[in-house]
């Protein structure tokens, strides 16, 4: 027996040291990747972890939605009849609306004013796997700083907001999505205008509070991002409020995002929104 | 042999748990099967093996979920060397015995996340997350222990040709 072999026997008889030295190689880990310095190799090992989980989670929606659809199959078929009626009166609409659009469009022609979401750029990317653990409500996409994908790029789909980029890998991102307890996003009501703060639920729900007592605030509303704070452009949609609550100094809305975040499966990252950092302005404070 | 089968198997059980799992959520709990196979590893075979399961599993967890790289080994950590423990002092190893197990395992594990996430500067919210995500997650862990269990005793056979180093399942308590 050479001493190296008895030496790995001695310490691992010793239970209490290899616990402990387990324990500190862990606790090292947790430290190293959240200051960043884990980074290049999270993404070499990421890589081909994100490639498998992308083929699988497309795998998974297919299947979703197929049951999904078997199951609903009598449901659906109410449904399209509905809808159906729906188009043909939104149609007769569009035409209304159209012509407004274009007297709209002449308008802001003559006063040079381009409104932000007409300069809104989008990259698509692929939703390659979803944590929808206790206490943290992320997605992993298919592009990264490649791409152009910076963090604090919101992140949307046709039926609204979904979240905003806080980690780029080369190749792929993470998204923190707005149903996140430590999301926060600055919104307003809008019919009434009513401002107020979006916040995510342990159900995965979402909140709306600070609305001032006295504003309108009624079920059905559709809530927009309101762009105060700068996280977020404004008038991205949130979702739709499904009850109003008054507590003692403002209302509370429960909203329901038009998004199902467990099936996303491809989302739309604005690559020319730029954050803005408001920090600035409390250190200019501290300095004086 | 057991250091390195942990690879595909535990890549696969991330892998699954980030795509597939979240579709059969109820409420906010799911099954985590990296803890399963782990808890199983740790009760069928060394302590070295089982802290390389969880070392394994952890890093493939976190790599593809948005807390620290780290987040989920220190918890399995903890989950090692208590099964490692507690098997010492346990005749054979029965349904209830693998049910008790889980139970701490997932406990552990969840709570660990919860203060490493906190720490970390996420928000977290202990006793709404405790009814609404952790008693959900138990009972699906519950559910899946045996199977997990089976799984994992034929792939450890199946790396120790002419050993019965497993130990049998015995339904009767």
């Amino acid at each position: 027996m050479n001493a190296g072999t008895s030496f790995r026997r001695g310490w691992r008889a010793n239970r209490t040291l290899f616990f402990f030295v387990s324990l500190f190689v862990a606790v090292g880990l947790v430290i190293a990747s959240r200051t960043g310095v884990l980074r290049p190799l999270e993404n070499v090992f990421a890589t081909p972890l994100n490639a498998v989980s992308g083929f699988f989670q497309q795998l998974s929606v297919r299947f979703s939605l197929g049951l999904g659809d078997l199951a609903e199959f009598q449901t659906l078929q109410q449904r399209n009849v509905e809808l159906e009626e729906a188009l043909a009166r939104l149609q007769s609409e569009v035409v209304d609306l159209r012509e407004i659009s274009n007297d709209y469009a002449r308008l802001a022609e003559l006063l040079d004013y381009t409104t932000q979401a007409q300069a809104q750029e989008f990259i698509t990317a692929d939703v390659i796997a979803v944590d929808q653990r206790s206490s943290l409500r992320s997605i992993t996409v298919n592009r990264g700083t490649r791409d152009g994908i910076a963090p604090g790029m919101p992140v949307v789909t046709p039926q609204g907001l979904v979240g905003r980029v806080t980690e780029v890998g080369a190749n792929a991102a993470r998204v923190l999505l707005i149903t996140d307890l430590s999301s926060f996003v600055s919104a307003r009501l809008q019919t009434s205008r009513s401002e107020g703060t979006i916040n995510g639920q342990v159900s995965g729900n979402l909140l709306m509070t600070f609305i001032p007592l006295g504003e309108s605030a009624t079920e059905g509303d559709i809530v927009l991002t309101s762009g105060l704070g700068g996280n977020f452009p404004p008038d991205l949609v949130v979702g739709q409020v499904t009850s109003v609550r008054t507590a003692e100094l403002y209302q509370e809305a429960q909203v329901r995002s038009l998004i199902n975040f467990d099936t996303l499966e491809i989302v739309l990252v604005m690559t020319n929104f730029q954050p803005i950092d408001l920090s600035i302005f409390g250190q200019a404070d501290t300095g004086n | 042999m057991g250091h390195w089968v942990s690879l595909p198997i535990l890549a696969f059980a991330a892998i699954l748990q980030s795509t597939f799992i979240p579709q059969i959520r109820i409420f906010g709990g799911q099954p985590d099967f990296v803890v399963l196979f782990v808890v199983c590893w740790t009760v069928l075979s060394r302590l070295e093996e089982g802290i390389t399961w969880a070392f394994v599993g952890g890093i493939l967890s976190d790599l593809l979920s948005a807390a620290p790289v780290g987040t989920s080994i220190v918890g399995l950590i903890f989950v090692v060397f208590l099964v490692e423990r507690l098997k010492g002092q346990i005749v054979s190893i029965n349904l209830f015995v693998l049910f008790g197990l889980t139970l701490i395992a997932v406990l552990i594990q969840m709570f660990t996340q919860m203060i490493i996430i906190a720490l970390a500067g996420f928000t977290i919210r202990p006793l709404e997350q405790f009814f609404y995500v952790i008693v959900p997650s138990l009972a699906y862990n519950l559910a899946f222990i045996a199977p997990a269990y089976w799984f994992i005793r034929r792939i450890k056979r199946a790396f120790t040709p002419g050993r019965r180093t497993a130990r049998r399942l015995v339904i009767d308590p």
